[in-house]
C-alpha cells in the first residue's frame, strides 16, 4: 500500500473513534498507533519532540488568556463591563454576538495564536448570550469562529513562520491577512444579525439617545475598573511594555484584587474553582494538540504532504483550476497537520508554481494565512472550535451546524475572494511600500 | 532495498546550507552507486535542533546538519564561547581537518552516539537594532538598549557585560517585540540569521565577531559504524568535500548576507579591530571564567589553552 | 481527590501568571530583566498541562466530538457506544502510557539540563509518564463503571422481558 493511502485509512480512524465519543486526545492517538503499525512511522524519539512542542514558550499565552477569562468572568469585572456595553447594544437584535466577534477580533489582534480569543472572551460571552437567549451552540460556535481572526490580524506567528519559509517581509505579510481578516469579521457581524433574528432573544426596551447617555453614566463608574483591564492589556502590548503572554499574566494579577476587593466576585471558593477549571480545560486541549502534533510529525516524516502535492500537480496547468485545486489542497492539508506546520511545509512547496501562475508571494500569504486559519474549525483536526466546546461547556452535536453555516458564508467565500481578488491582500501591503 | 536517510536542518528551503546539502544528497548516491540516498527536511521540520540531536542519538532520524547542543552535555557551550576566535583563518585552523576544537566537539558527539562527519562554517555573530547604536565599539559604556538574548548563559553574558540589558524574549515573540519596542534588538545571530528572521525590524547592523557560529554534518553512530568500509570512506569522501566547498564560501557568503541587509535598509555600523579587541578582553576577563564554571574549569581550560592562535 | 487538584492546579497555574508578571515588572519598572525564568516555567507548565488532563479523565470531562449521539436515541445503544468508546480509549491510553515509560527511562538515563540554570529536565519530562498512567487509570475505571452499567441494563431487559413473556 501506498503511503497516501495508509495516510487515508489512519485519518479515516480518526474519525471513527471521533463519531464514537473517543475523548479527542486519544482519537489522535489511535490514528497515531496506526500509522506507527502499518504506516512505517516510529514513536521512538517521537515522545522527546512532543515534550520539546509542548515546552514551547508560545504556548504559553493560552493558558494564561484561560485564567484571565475565567477570572474576570467570576469576578464580575466582565459582568460590569458587559452591563457597560449593554447600554449601548442591548435593545438590538443580535447586538451582543456583534460585540462578542470584535472582542474575539481585538483579543485576536494582540496574540498570534487562535486559541487566545474563546480563551480569553469565551468563558464571558458564551453563559452571557446564552442568558440573553442565544442558543449555547450557536454562542460557542460564533466565538470560536470568530477566535480565528487572531491569526489573520496581526500580529501572527503563522505569518512569521510563513515569511521565514519563503524570504518574504513578515510585515507585508502580516497587512496581507489584514484585509481577509476585516472582511470576515464584517461578514460575521452580518450573518450573526441575520441569524439572530430567529432566536427568542430578551432585549430591552427602546431608548432615546438622552436615555442611554444617561444609563452610560451611571453604569460607567461602576465599570471603571473593570475597563482598565483591556486598556492595560492593549496598552502595554502596543506600547511596547509587554508580550501577549506577559499581558494576559498581568490581567490576572489587576483581576484578582479588582474581583476579590472592588466586585467582591472572587471568593476563596470561586477563584480556587476559577483556577482549577481553567487548568483542566487547558490540560484536555494540550494534550489533545500534543497527540496530533505528534500524529502530523510522523506524516511529516513519512512524506506524506508532499506526496499529495505531486499527485495534484500533474492535473492542469490552467490558472483559475489550479487555484482551486491548491484552496481544496491546503484544506485538506488542514485536516492532517496544524496550521504551524501546515506553512512550513507547503509555503515554500507551493510558492514556485504560484510564481509561475503569477500570483505574489504576498497575496500566497493571504491564501495561506486564511485556509490555514479556517483549520483551526474544521474538523477532524479543528482544535480551536473543540477548545470553545470544552470553554463553552458545548455539545459537538450542537455547535456543529451553526459553526458549519458560519464557515460557509464566512470563510469559503474569503478563501475564494482571496485567491482571485489580488487587491483583497494586496491594498494593505501597498498603502506600506511592499 | 537502500534506505533513504532523514537530514534535517534548521534554515528555510534554498538557502545556503539547502543547496549545500541538496549537493551532499546527490553526490552520495552518485557516489555510492545509488546504494546511499538522503532526503534533506529543512525549516527544523523534524524539531529544533536541540531535539533533533536527541532523536539523531536515538536513530529515529539519521542525520542532521545544525549546531551542537548542550541539553544532553553542557560541554558543548563551548563550541560557541563569545570571542573565542578571531578571523575565518583561526577558526580553519582550530575547526578544520586535524583542528583542537572539532575533534573535542566529535568526541563530545561520540558519547552522544552520534558521528561527526563535517564542520559547517557559517559566520561571525553580530548585533541587530532597530534604534541607532549606542557606543558600539566600547564594551564598558552603558548602552540603555535591551536586546533579546536567546536562552544560552553565554549570550546572556555577553550581553550584560558589553553594556546592553540582556532580555530573554521567547523566540516565536521576539519579531513582534523589537517591532512594538519591548526589545531594542536581537544578539545571538548573524548577518544570515537576521536577514532571514529579522529584515524588516533591523535598521542597524554591528558587524562585533561576538562568536563563531558553526554547524556540524552529523549521523547516528551506529548506522554509520555499521556500514561497510566502501561506503563508509564514500560517506566520508562527500562529507569532506561537503566541508572544503563551505570553507571556500562562508566568508564571501557572510559578506553577501551583509550587503542583503544593506540593500534591505540597514545601516552597517563600522567597527574596528581594535574596539573588537577591546571587547574581547572584556569577556574573557568577565564571561569565560563564568561559563568555564559550568563546563568544568580543567577541562575547559586546556581546550582554550590548545586553541591555535 | 477533588481538594488535591484544586489546589495543586491553582497553586500550577498561579505560578505561571505570577512569572510572567514578576517578568514584566523587573524588565519594565526595574530594568533588570530574569534571566532563566522562562526555564523554570517550563516545570509547573508541563505539570499543569498533564494534570488537568489527568483531572479532565477523573471528571470524564475530556473533550469529545460525539456525531453519532446525533443519530443515536434509545438509551442502551448510547451505552453500548459509550462502552466501545471507553474501550478504544483505553487502548490507546495504553499504548501511549507504554511510550511514555519508554521516554521516562529514556530521560532519566541521559539525564538532559536546562540551558542556562542546569535544572535537570527530567522533573519536567516526567509528567508525561505519570500523567498518562493516571489518565489511563481513570480510563480504565470509566470503562469498567459503564460495562457494570450495560451488564445491569442488560439484566434489567431480560428481566422485563420474561416478566412480559410470563
Ligand atoms: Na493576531
Ligand atoms: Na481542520
Amino acid at each position: 500500500m501506498d503511503i497516501v493511502t495508509i495516510s487515508l485509512i489512519s485519518l479515516g480512524i480518526l474519525v471513527v473513534l471521533l463519531s464514537f465519543g473517543v475523548p479527542l486526545p486519544y482519537c489522535f492517538g489511535g490514528a497515531l498507533m496506526f500509522m506507527c503499525s502499518f504506516g512505517g512511522g516510529t514513536m521512538k524519539g517521537t515522545m522527546a519532540w512532543g515534550f520539546s512542542q509542548l515546552a514551547n514558550p508560545v504556548l504559553l499565552c493560552i493558558p494564561l488568556f484561560v485564567f484571565a477569562g475565567a477570572i474576570m468572568s467570576e469576578s464580575g469585572i466582565a459582568n460590569s463591563l458587559l452591563r457597560f456595553v449593554n447600554v449601548f447594544v442591548g435593545r438590538f437584535r443580535g447586538g451582543l454576538g456583534v460585540v462578542a466577534t470584535l472582542s474575539c477580533a481585538i483579543i485576536g489582534a494582540i496574540s498570534g495564536s487562535g486559541l487566545t480569543g474563546v480563551a480569553a472572551t469565551g468563558p464571558l460571552l458564551i453563559p452571557e448570550m446564552e442568558g440573553k437567549g442565544y442558543p449555547r451552540g450557536y454562542a460557542t460556535a460564533l466565538v470560536a469562529n470568530s477566535s480565528i481572526l487572531g491569526l489573520l490580524i496581526p500580529p501572527s506567528v503563522t505569518m512569521i513562520l510563513y515569511g521565514w519559509v519563503t524570504d518574504t517581509s513578515i510585515l507585508a505579510c502580516f497587512l496581507a491577512t489584514l484585509g481577509p481578516g476585516l472582511l470576515i469579521t464584517a461578514l460575521f457581524c452580518i450573518v450573526n444579525l441575520v441569524i439572530a433574528r430567529k432566536f427568542p432573544l430578551i432585549l430591552d426596551p427602546p431608548k432615546t439617545v438622552k436615555e442611554t447617555a444617561k444609563e452610560g453614566v451611571k453604569h460607567t463608574s461602576r465599570a471603571l475598573p473593570a475597563m482598565i483591564m483591556p486598556v492595560i492589556i492593549l496598552g502595554g502590548i502596543y506600547g511596547g511594555i509587554m508580550t501577549p503572554t506577559e499581558a494576559a499574566a498581568v490581567a490576572v494579577v489587576y483581576g484578582i484584587p479588582v474581583g476579590f476587593l472592588i466586585y467582591k466576585g472572587l471568593t476563596m471558593d470561586a477563584f480556587l474553582n476559577a483556577a482549577k477549571n481553567s487548568a483542566t480545560a487547558v490540560g484536555s486541549i494540550m494534550v489533545m494538540i500534543i497527540f496530533s502534533l505528534m500524529l502530523s510529525q510522523i506524516f511529516v516524516m513519512e512524506d506524506v504532504p508532499q506526496a499529495l502535492v505531486e499527485g495534484i500537480f500533474a492535473i492542469t496547468t490552467n490558472k483559475v483550476l489550479l487555484l482551486i485545486i491548491i484552496n481544496f489542497l491546503l484544506f485538506f492539508v488542514g485536516m492532517i497537520v496544524n496550521d504551524s506546520t501546515s506553512i512550513i511545509l507547503m509555503g515554500p512547496l507551493l510558492l514556485p508554481l504560484m510564481n509561475a501562475i503569477g500570483i505574489s508571494p504576498v497575496q500566497f500569504a493571504a491564501i495561506m494565512g486564511v485556509n490555514t486559519a479556517m483549520g483551526g474549525v474544521t474538523p477532524p483536526y479543528a482544535s480551536i472550535l473543540y477548545f470553545g466546546m470544552r470553554i463553552g461547556n458545548a455539545e459537538f452535536r450542537d455547535v456543529i451546524k451553526p459553526a458549519m453555516i458560519l464557515i460557509g458564508v464566512g470563510y469559503i467565500p474569503v478563501v475564494f475572494l482571496t485567491s482571485f481578488w489580488p487587491n483583497l491582500s494586496l491594498y494593505f501591503p501597498s498603502l506600506f511600500g511592499y | 532495498q537502500a534506505k533513504t536517510l532523514k537530514v534535517s536542518h534548521v534554515r528555510p528551503q534554498d538557502t545556503a546550507i539547502d543547496k549545500d546539502l541538496r549537493w551532499f544528497a546527490e553526490k552520495l548516491e552518485e557516489m555510492s552507486g545509488g546504494n546511499l540516498k538522503a532526503k534533506i527536511y529543512p525549516s527544523s521540520s523534524l524539531g529544533d535542533f536541540t531535539v533533533v540531536q536527541e532523536r539523531i542519538s536515538l536513530g529515529a532520524i539519521d542525520m542532521a546538519c545544525q549546531p551542537a547542543a548542550s541539553a544532553a552535555d553542557k560541554r558543548f557551550q563551548l563550541a560557541y564561547f563569545p570571542y573565542m576566535l578571531k578571523n575565518w583563518v583561526q577558526a580553519k585552523k582550530n575547526y578544520g581537518v586535524d583542528g583542537p576544537l572539532r575533534k573535542v566537539v566529535a568526541d563530545l558527539y561520540a558519547e552522544q552516539n552520534i558521528q561527526l562527519l563535517a564542520v559547517y562554517p557559517v559566520y561571525f555573530g553580530g548585533i541587530a537594532l532597530n534604534r541607532e547604536p549606542a557606543s558600539p565599539g566600547d564594551p564598558n559604556a552603558a548602552k540603555g538598549i535591551k536586546l533579546r538574548v536567546p536562552p544560552l548563559k553565554t549570550f546572556q553574558l555577553l550581553a550584560d557585560n558589553t553594556g546592553y540589558l540582556g532580555t530573554p524574549i521567547p523566540f516565536s515573540d521576539a519579531f513582534t517585540a523589537v517591532q512594538t519596542g519591548v526589545v531594542d534588538g536581537v544578539i545571538g545571530s548573524g548577518a544570515e540569521g537576521y536577514y532571514a528572521s529579522f529584515k524588516d525590524v533591523t535598521k542597524y547592523y554591528i558587524p562585533s565577531n561576538t562568536h563563531f557560529e558553526v554547524w556540524f554534518l552529523i549521523v547516528n553512530k551506529e548506522y554509520f559504524d555499521g556500514l561497510g568500509d566502501d561506503l563508509k570512506k564514500q560517506f566520508s569522501d562527500t562529507a569532506s568535500q561537503f566541508e572544503d566547498h563551505r570553507w571556500t564560501t562562508a566568508e564571501k557568503d557572510q559578506a553577501a548576507n551583509e550587503k542583503r541587509l544593506a540593500d534591505y535598509g540597514a545601516k552597517i555600523v563600522p567597527i574596528t579591530d581594535e574596539q573588537i579587541a577591546t571587547i574581547e578582553e572584556k569577556i574573557h576577563k568577565t564571561v569565560w571564567p563564568a561559563v568555564l564554571e559550568d563546563v568544568g574549569k580543567e577541562w575547559g581550560q586546556s581546550i582554550l589553552g590548545s586553541i591555535v592562535k | 481527590m477533588e481538594r488535591f487538584f484544586k489546589y495543586s492546579l491553582t497553586i500550577l497555574i498561579s505560578m505561571l501568571a505570577a512569572g510572567e508578571f514578576f517578568q514584566v515588572i523587573m524588565r519594565y519598572i526595574l530594568e533588570i530583566p530574569v534571566m532563566g525564568l522562562e526555564e523554570i516555567l517550563v516545570y509547573p507548565t508541563l505539570w499543569l498541562y498533564f494534570l488537568g488532563s489527568v483531572n479532565a479523565s477523573r471528571e470524564d470531562t475530556q473533550i469529545k466530538a460525539n456525531v453519532l449521539d446525533v443519530f443515536i436515541n434509545s438509551d442502551r445503544a448510547k451505552l453500548i457506544v459509550r462502552v466501545f468508546a471507553d474501550l478504544m480509549g483505553v487502548i490507546v491510553s495504553f499504548w501511549f502510557t507504554y511510550w511514555s515509560w519508554d521516554y521516562f527511562r529514556y530521560a532519566l538515563k541521559v539525564w538532559k539540563e536546562s540551558p542556562t540554570l542546569y535544572i535537570p529536565t527530567f522533573y519536567a519530562e516526567c509528567s508525561f509518564f505519570i500523567g498518562l498512567l493516571l489518565m489511563t487509570t481513570f480510563a480504565l475505571i470509566y470503562l469498567i463503571r459503564n460495562i457494570g452499567k450495560l451488564l445491569e441494563f442488560e439484566k434489567i431487559e431480560k428481566f422485563e422481558q420474561v416478566e412480559q413473556g410470563a
